[in-house]
């Protein structure tokens, strides 16, 4: 009897502990701070869904939020680099050949120079630098989408990072 | 806008084997990711359970979460944003950018107002042409923040933020550079690296004192291991090495640690040290709290141990973080620089600081009451009006220098070019040439800046052009061989009927959201065309615009103008410049340093300086050309121009054996 209900007792501070978060609730706190932070940012409901998705939000500042966002242009950066590559194998014409070589170099310095420098500048509180970096990484992408003289095969991808970076950009201002 | 998810889109339309990105994205390792760690999981346990548990729970549930959030809630920066009220919506206190202001820097503002930018295909000419000759800068990688300038056994000294393994800010520690004359300088050994915990995760900026007995403070901010900002002590390893190329570290730092009601990432770059009468040392480091910036001070007798002085030496709301802060006496009736411990009834004080959330340098002149640690400006909040340069002109610091008597400031420049073009050409940033600092006797509310004496060294062959008449709307070529490396003193004289005669405007004029020098007005702009080719598809303006305001007065403008400096849409295309006070009688006058891709300019003696950085594709080496203009619908302007060649300063590393 009294094992059970000891057994009882640990299983009612277990769940008591981790119910909420074994159900995924986002706490209100939380959900309060990424509303209010992405209401600063030009892009409200597409800050709010990529920081709702990362398990990361629920626990983090807005310096951790502005981590999420860079990870997630980076990661992005990283899925198009490699569609470049790929495409870059195929038969091309030389004008998108072209593009894409150019868009190669970009992606390269978003992910070489950007993306470190964002992290690093956040993570260590200096985060002027991450903000240069995030609108860098912005103008980088439109640059790339702009090298090709017809049809660019990376619009939506070049969209997307544009929007992230001016997103991750505007966060990071917050800190400043 | 549109805010469909970008998720679905990149996968769905255009490669499949993208995979989604999940919520489990590993984190690079650094220090700081306690903020990240997700909560820890439990499976959910069976409904049986949960039911059984049910009403008790609640309560208890209730009870923890309530007391557990309130403690959360205290990580950093979430208690500010939840309860302070939105900072955009606050009033700006000062003129910047609507872009600023809205949230999105001027970088930013490039992609967002629909300029097209295109990744200009820079090739190695163009990029090794963009290295000054005169201006310091490292042999390569990324530079920032002038540190610890001091004068010692002869030679000046110069340390600077520096990123020993790539173009790009990080993994910061100290560059070491000395000469003789602050214009030729010798590269030397890395003066303090990241070897410390309490400096791990970055050797910060920092100032020196030169004590009376001989002995040499550095104090710097260390971020530690765990990035909280602190400040530490170091001291040359050996006092008779004139080149003080070796550096100790205090066993017994970090010194200071942030105090309670700052963030810990919010204190850094401690000033050199002051005396004050009744005995002790004192700094001043820059925080915020809130969105409103600060100046703590701290007293010391041994730079080992601090008392923090009640209240603050000045503080601004709205304005955030303040780095780099600088506190220096300037002399009200000699031309002469004064040491930092110097006060009195001759003295006023400047106060000046870096604003980290719009990237300028502001100062105000007022008056310091050392007992009560409190500095009161004379005119303006700082972080209004007075900038030190309204170009690019960052983290400045001043020092004293003994040798001869001087005030000078450096100021750190950085590139406004593309980061892949930094990436590309392996380095970036300079540093302004070094600028005597004094007060406007004449106007007595702002500083002159002026390039130390010792530039005037790299003077080669000149020439003259005397009393050039430039028409309203026309271009004066300046017949000179090369016009790279350049100094230029011009000054101009307008018409003077034509000034009489203009009507007066209630127009508000203003550099940055004026057209350039492609807008005419009655009486402007007129200036000079630096980095210019002969078919002007490149070209810098350098000009006074003049106005006529409804009270009959005249407004001089001084501006430079970026916007079709190069063929590049990769690079920044602003207008910089603000009002410059011209006294009765004086002439329009202007000083031009023109090094490759950096010019300084000073107007008026130095009351209004503007820095860029230009990158021109075609107006390059022997291309690049120097012409007079005048873009006035009607007045006719009176120049004359003495233009100098500037030699290297042939800025190499130190061998021993070689004197600067």
């Amino acid at each position: 009897m009294k094992l059970l209900l000891l057994i009882f007792l640990v299983q009612a501070v277990l769940l008591t502990i981790y119910l909420p978060a074994s159900q995924g609730t986002v706490q209100p706190m939380d959900a309060r701070l990424i509303e209010q932070t992405c209401k600063q940012t030009p892009l409200y409901n597409l800050c709010v869904s990529i920081l709702k998705s990362d398990s990361r939000s629920s626990k983090a500042d807005v310096t951790g939020l502005a981590l999420i966002m860079v990870d997630v242009l980076k990661a992005k950066a990283t899925g198009t680099r490699n569609y470049i590559t790929r495409l870059l194998r195929g038969n091309l014409k030389r004008d998108v050949r072209h593009g894409l070589s150019s868009c190669a170099d970009v992606y390269n310095a978003v992910l070489e120079a950007d993306v470190p420098v964002a992290i690093e500048a956040l993570q260590k509180g200096n985060p002027k630098f991450a903000e240069q970096a995030a609108n860098d990484a912005a103008i980088e992408a439109s640059s790339c989408e702009r090298s090709f003289s017809g049809h660019s095969p990376l619009t939506k991808s070049n969209k997307s990072m544009q929007d992230v970076s001016s997103v991750a950009a505007a966060i990071v201002r917050l800190l400043l | 806008m549109l805010e469909s998810d970008p998720f679905r889109d990149f996968s769905k339309h255009e490669d499949p084997s993208i995979a989604l990105p999940c919520s489990y994205i590993s984190l690079p390792d650094g220090p700081h990711t306690r903020e990240l760690a997700s909560a820890r999981r439990m499976p959910p346990k069976g409904a049986i359970f949960k039911v059984f548990s049910g009403v008790l729970m609640l309560a208890s549930f209730f009870a923890i979460i309530v007391g557990g959030r309130n403690s959360d809630v205290h990580a950093n920066g979430n208690a500010l944003l939840a309860t302070s009220t939105s900072s955009m919506a606050s009033e700006p206190l000062r003129p910047v950018s609507r872009g600023v202001s809205a949230g999105v820097s001027e970088k930013a503002n490039r992609v967002f107002s629909g300029i097209e930018v295109v990744s200009f295909p820079w090739n190695n000419t163009m990029l090794s042409w963009q290295r000054t000759a005169y201006h310091f800068q490292p042999e390569k990688n990324w530079m920032n923040d002038p540190n610890g300038p001091m004068y010692y056994k002869g030679w000046y000294h110069f340390f600077y933020q520096y990123n020993p393994n790539g173009p790009v800010w990080g993994d910061i520690v100290w560059g070491h550079a000395a000469s003789k004359d602050l214009i030729h300088w010798l590269h030397l050994p890395l003066a303090m690296v990241a070897d410390q915990w309490y400096d791990l995760n970055g050797v910060w900026t920092g100032s020196a004192t030169l004590l009376p007995d001989g002995r040499v403070i550095m104090l710097y901010t260390g971020s530690t291991n765990e990035s909280v900002q602190v400040q530490n002590l170091a001291y040359p390893a050996n006092l008779s090495d004139p080149l003080l190329v070796n550096w100790e570290k205090y066993s017994g730092n970090p010194v200071l640690r942030p105090p309670p009601g700052v963030d810990l990432k919010d204190f850094r770059d401690p000033t050199t040290a002051w005396y004050t009468s009744d005995g002790k040392w004192n700094i001043a480091i820059g925080s915020k709290v809130n969105k409103t910036g600060i100046t703590l001070i701290y007293h010391t007798e041994d730079f080992k141990s601090y008392e923090l002085l009640d209240g603050v030496l000045h503080a601004v709301p709205g304005t955030g973080m303040w780095e780099c802060v600088d506190f220096y006496p300037v002399s009200k009736i000699s031309g002469k620089g004064l040491d930092t411990s110097a006060n009195g009834p001759e003295v006023k004080h400047v106060l000046k600081t870096s604003l980290d959330n719009d990237k300028n340098d502001y100062y105000a002149i007022g008056t310091y009451d050392e007992k009560a640690g409190r500095w009161v400006p004379d005119n303006s909040k700082i972080g209004i009006e007075l900038r030190y340069d309204y170009g690019i002109f960052y983290a400045s610091k001043s020092f004293y220098d003994l040798h001869k008597g001087r005030r000078v400031l450096w100021g750190w420049i950085k590139e406004s070019d593309s980061e892949i073009a930094d990436v590309k050409k392996g380095w970036a940033s300079v540093q302004s040439i070094p600028r005597t600092v004094l007060l406007d006797t004449k106007t007595g509310t702002n500083l002159l800046q002026w390039p130390v004496e010792e530039v005037d060294s790299l003077r080669l062959t000149s020439r003259e052009f005397e009393r050039v008449e430039v028409k309203a709307g026309s271009v004066v070529p300046l017949d000179i061989d090369a016009a790279t490396q350049l100094d230029i003193f011009a000054e101009f004289e307008l018409d003077k009927e034509a000034l009489e005669m203009t009507a007066q405007t209630n127009v508000e004029f203003s550099c940055s959201t004026s057209g350039g020098a492609a807008e005419r007005g009655a009486l402007g702009p007129f200036g000079l065309l630096v980095l210019a080719d002969d078919s002007l598809s490149e070209q810098t303006p350098v000009y006074f615009f003049v106005a006529k305001g409804t009270d009959g007065n005249l407004k001089t403008f001084f501006c430079a103008d970026q916007t079709r400096s190069s063929e590049a849409t990769d690079v920044n295309k602003q207008i910089y410049g603000s009002s410059v006070p011209v006294l009765k009688d004086e002439k329009l006058s202007v000083r031009i340093l023109v090094d490759h891709s950096i010019v300084e300019i000073f107007a008026q003696g130095g009351r209004t300086c503007i820095t860029s950085r230009v990158y021109p594709t075609k107006a390059i080496y022997g291309a690049a050309r120097l012409f007079l203009f005048n873009n006035a619908t009607g007045a006719s302007v009176t120049s004359s121009v003495k233009i100098w060649q500037m030699n290297s300063a042939f800025i190499r590393p130190f061998q021993p054996g070689q004197d600067a």
